[in-house]
């Protein structure tokens, strides 16, 4: 069984590319590690949207939500009571978590653009929230933690990448399981899969859970490596954006494009960063680009060449 | 002024910043030979009043190279644009630091900016100097932990110490001038107003204005109606602000609404030589603190620097360009004293700065002041000015010393019995 | 006197509301699709109505008409470029074209906000106003400007109910919005309908954009809350519903200006959020939904 796994080409391939990865440090500079540590975390972001999204097929518009949750409860934990940085991440993805069970549960009942409104409309209470209790949350422009999980940088990106890799298999192996199955299949046609007699709810309902879970997780982790969070770093509807076009460019429904969509995204932009305001502009237009052009996503792209030869 | 005092203020000027640039040439080459350019991070906001902060500072060390540099070195800026983020400046610290290599970071006019870049400092054990943010809660982290946060210098005038320079001002021109009693205080909600406010409540009520109401609005604020209708209800005098993020919406709203109160305060934005146009002359009658102001010779280098910088850039000049200059000069000045950039040494030397800028005589308060390595403000050291808009000039009012012209407002502000 | 302060002021706001809303919901009630690029849009236009009279120094008349002119221009851009291309697509399944539509238009609002952004800074920029002055209304001194704005939606809003149900263009683009297929049996080609709409459309969404510059002032930074702000209205009311759009609009309108007073400008929009999650909850159709 394990060696099936193991010889599954999208397995074996991400072992070889996380190893290959992780010996980075030792000779590539700190920006540029700094860089791939936030990609990472983003790469994790998306994975869990493309969850949702891909199995679930519910489009989340504000994963945003959740991120933002999870980063700020635990950045304002730290700010306010300063204990060991391991119980305010996970204060964060329990926040995550509980926000997400509370948007769900009303928003899984409805279809079509309703979903998503719903979502778009609980970040934009998130960000109110924040930007009226700055006393509390910093405001607009941001709140500073007085700790931080290290300052060297490769010490940082190994836990990034040591994160997305675990996250990504937990959430990869859940997208092939029978749960993943289900929910591939209430995706496709929801009827049927109801008429088959699984209570769809349910499933998408977990589904988010484990999204939440994973989004709120990172969140708070990036908030560590910065020192700081801020509306525009983490729930700014642009962030969202950046989440859902990593996952789509990357290849919807495959979790593994999730993550080469978002590294891909981040390094693009942070490559042009001398272009100033240009840059968001092309990147975007990028991105455009990929989404009406080539709607399979990069990783759409080597599959269908693979089946075609 | 007469045109032969300002040719000579100018000359003089401009030989007092070749001289320092010449000392700074003809210092000590032992260390300076083959060490490479000095770097200079720059983290400012783009678009935005901060703009100024890496120009003004490319300016100076365009000027400085131009002379020989630092003890032979020359001065490179590195400059980055943090989007006004918190997070994006920590990313850009860290660029700077462990990839650019610089010796020093100049960041921007926004507190909360500064305050998330502070502990960063601490750790990397770089010198940060900000231009121009202004909260006190800068200097108060320097002051309860020296030892971690002594790298961070605050080049600008701290919020409770422009409340005073406001107050002062508001009491030669306001209370004596135009026997006013009363004012309401108008804040954006941010960590620079903090202290501000603080710092107005105790000094307005010293001067004789009673402070009737104190607001506070969101900096998103779009749709200021509401709040000039509340303060028209309370019929104070004046208003007595604490702008900076906002600026030209509530401006062009005052003059649209026909508020008939004038405004007295701080205000950033009013500053910008391009103010007049952005608000489509709603500026008019619109009084503002400044360190700095068009044609105003705070010291012989204020003239020489607005006219080098206007002529390399455009009109673009704000605030904060005048302090990213100067503090480009001083922290020359200190590496050259300091004989190194290392981070220690550094901090020493610019503890000893003594150096007149372009806003007036620079010094860091010490170690064991309440507000350490901020600036020192007062006759003799910085003083600031106080000016108005009047039919597209900036014309300053106060000191009495520096002033060029009279106080006058617009048809609709009704001094003394305010209110409809 | 707080009471027609409120009044007033309220009514105002709530016109400008109106009117961005209503193009907004034109559109997706006629073509199913919820453009995200609206804030863009509107930012656009006013801030090309501003260049038009700083920079090449027309009237403040002229810059308006050149703003409008904008709006209409990016809309189309965003028909043809975009949405349409999404719509005729065949790679994509029927099902997910909504997803792809709303992240496209999501990116091209992006392109646009960072466009102008690039070119004229994100500082705010006010549009030279056409009126100026105050006038007295019931004891309120009110900008002349405001007046204006209120009077313009609503000639705006009275033309296209005029448009919709006076004439034959209008009433086809009227029946597309309830049975596209029907609308085609009858020979009337759906791509020319589309075309109408989005033109409407981006002439609505450019007074709007042109007015708000006048009245409050944009950036490109508004886009983003301009466009959460419209399809809030929209949901309140009920997609597709011309109707529901302009009720949800004074409802919105007057709750944040009664908040700003009777409270605090500092949570103007808390209660319209609060408002809105409500209504997801007890009754998301919005007021009078149809789909």
């Amino acid at each position: 069984m394990l060696r099936r796994i193991l010889l599954f080409p999208p397995v074996w391939i991400s072992l070889i590319v996380v190893v290959a990865a992780s010996t980075l440090p030792l000779y590539v500079s700190g920006y540029i590690l700094g860089l791939l540590t936030i990609a990472y975390y983003f790469g994790v972001f998306s994975m869990a949207w493309d969850l949702l999204f891909g199995f679930a097929n519910e489009v989340n518009f504000g994963p945003t939500f959740l991120i933002g949750l999870g980063a700020y409860t635990a950045g304002i934990l730290d700010n306010l009571y300063q204990p060991p940085i391991f119980v305010c991440v996970a204060a964060g993805a329990f926040a995550a978590v509980t926000g997400g069970v509370a948007l769900a549960l009303p928003a899984l009942r409805m279809r079509g653009p309703y979903f998503g409104l719903m979502t778009l409309v609980a970040v934009l209470m998130l960000q109110n929230f924040v930007v009226v209790a700055a006393e509390l949350t910093g405001g607009e422009i941001g709140l500073t933690v007085p700790d931080v999980i290290s300052i060297d940088d490769k010490v940082n990106y190994w836990i990034a990448l040591g994160f997305m890799t675990f996250s990504g298999a937990v959430l990869y192996g859940l997208s092939r399981s029978p749960v993943g199955l289900i929910l591939q299949a209430s995706g496709q046609d929801a009827v049927q899969a109801g008429a088959l007699g699984f209570n769809l709810t349910k499933h998408k309902l977990a589904a988010f859970i484990v999204s939440a879970f994973f989004s709120g997780l990172a969140g708070a982790l990036m908030v560590f490596y910065l020192g700081a969070a801020s509306v525009g770093t983490f729930i700014d509807v642009t962030v969202g954006v950046q989440v859902i076009i990593g996952a789509v460019i990357g290849g919807r429904r495959t979790i593994l494009g999730a993550a080469i969509g978002a590294v891909f995204l981040i390094a693009m932009g942070e490559a042009l960063r001398p272009l100033g305001d240009l840059a968001t502009f092309i990147v975007s237009g990028m991105a455009l680009f990929v989404v009406l052009a080539f709607p399979g996503g990069l990783l759409g792209m080597v599959k269908g060449a693979r089946e075609a030869t | 002024m007469t045109r032969n005092k300002r040719v000579t203020l100018r000359a003089a000027g401009m030989l007092g910043a070749s001289s320092i640039a010449a000392a700074l040439a003809a210092g000590s080459f032992a260390w300076a030979q083959d060490q490479g350019p000095i770097k200079i991070g720059v983290i400012a906001e783009a678009q935005a009043v901060g703009s100024s902060i890496p120009l003004a500072a490319q300016l100076a060390a365009d000027e400085i190279n131009a002379n020989g540099g630092v003890d032979g070195r020359k001065i490179e800026i590195v400059s980055y644009d943090n989007h006004s983020s918190s997070a994006e400046s920590v990313r850009a610290f860290q660029r700077l630091v462990n990839e650019d290599h610089v010796d020093v970071v100049m960041a921007s006019y926004i507190t909360e900016v500064v305050l998330a870049l502070e502990p960063w400092s601490a750790r990397l054990k770089t010198v940060l100097v900000t231009p121009a943010a202004a909260s006190d809660a800068v200097t108060a982290n320097i002051a309860k932990d020296y030892e971690r946060n002594k790298y961070t210098f605050q080049g600008y005038v701290i919020s409770s110490a422009l409340s005073q320079l406001v107050c002062d001002a508001a009491k030669d021109m306001l209370v004596d001038g135009l026997k006013m009693k009363t004012a309401v205080i108008m804040s954006e909600d941010a960590a620079w107003t903090t202290p501000l406010d603080a710092g107005y409540a105790e000094c307005l009520p010293k001067i004789g204005l009673n402070v009737l109401d104190h607001i506070r609005f969101s900096p998103d604020t779009t749709d200021f109606t509401p709040i000039f209708n509340r303060i028209e209800g309370e019929r104070p005098d004046v208003i007595i602000t604490g702008l900076s993020h906002v600026g030209l919406q509530p401006t062009v709203q005052w003059k649209s609404q026909q508020v008939p109160i004038p405004m007295f305060g701080v205000s950033g934005q009013a500053n910008n030589s391009t103010f007049w146009k952005d608000t489509n002359g709603a500026a008019d009658g619109v009084l503002y603190q400044a360190v700095s102001g068009p044609d105003v010779a705070v010291t012989p280098k204020t003239l020489p620097f607005v006219e080098a910088f206007q002529k390399r850039f455009g009109n673009a000049l704000s605030w904060c360009g005048y302090t990213a200059y100067d503090d480009v000069y001083v922290i020359a000045d200190a590496i050259h004293r300091a004989g190194s950039t290392d981070s220690d040494k550094l901090v020493a030397a610019l503890e000893k700065t003594d150096y007149v800028g372009t806003i007036g005589r620079i010094q860091f308060l010490p170690q064991g002041d309440p507000h350490v390595h901020g600036l020192k403000t007062g006759a003799g050291f910085i003083t600031g000015l106080l000016l108005q808009w009047q039919n597209g000039k900036q014309i300053n009012l106060w000191p009495p010393d520096l002033a060029k012209g009279k106080l006058t407002f617009p048809p609709f502000v009704k001094i003394g019995a305010a209110g409809n | 006197m707080l009471f027609w302060q409120i009044l007033i002021a309220g009514f105002a706001i709530s016109s400008l509301y109106a009117l961005g809303a209503t193009g907004f919901t034109l559109i997706f009630g006629v073509t199913g699709v919820l453009n995200l690029s609206h804030g863009a849009i509107m930012v656009a236009a006013a801030v090309a109505a501003w260049a038009a009279s700083e920079s090449l120094g027309v009237g403040s008349y002229l810059g308006a008409v050149f703003g409008i002119l904008t709006g209409l221009l990016l809309s189309l851009a965003t028909y043809f470029l975009v949405v349409g291309r999404l719509q005729k697509s065949r790679k994509i399944r029927e099902e997910e074209k909504e997803i792809f539509i709303l992240t496209a238009t999501l990116l091209w609002g992006i392109m646009i906000q960072e466009a102008i952004a690039y070119l004229y800074t994100n500082n705010a920029k006010t549009v030279a106003p056409i009126v100026e002055g105050v006038v007295s209304i019931l004891g309120v001194r009110t900008p002349a400007n405001e007046v204006f704005t209120a009077v313009v939606c609503w000639l705006s809003i009275g033309a296209l109910w005029y448009f919709v149900n006076g004439t034959r263009a209008g009433k086809a683009v009227l029946a597309a919005s309830m049975n596209p297929r029907g609308v085609t049996l009858l020979g009337i080609e759906l791509s020319s309908v589309y075309f109408a709409a989005w033109a409407i459309y981006g002439v609505l969404a450019g007074i709007a954009g042109v007015l708000l510059g006048m009245f409050f002032g944009v950036s490109s930074y508004s886009a983003g809350p301009l466009t959460a702000s419209a399809f809030s209205i929209v949901v309140l009311g009920g997609l597709g519903s011309v109707y529901g759009t302009l009720i949800a609009a004074y409802v919105v309108g007057y709750l944040e200006t009664l908040t700003a007073y009777l409270v605090s400008p500092a949570y103007r929009t808390i209660p319209a959020l609060l408002l809105l999650v409500v209504v997801m909850y007890v009754r998301p159709r919005g007021l009078l939904g149809r789909r």
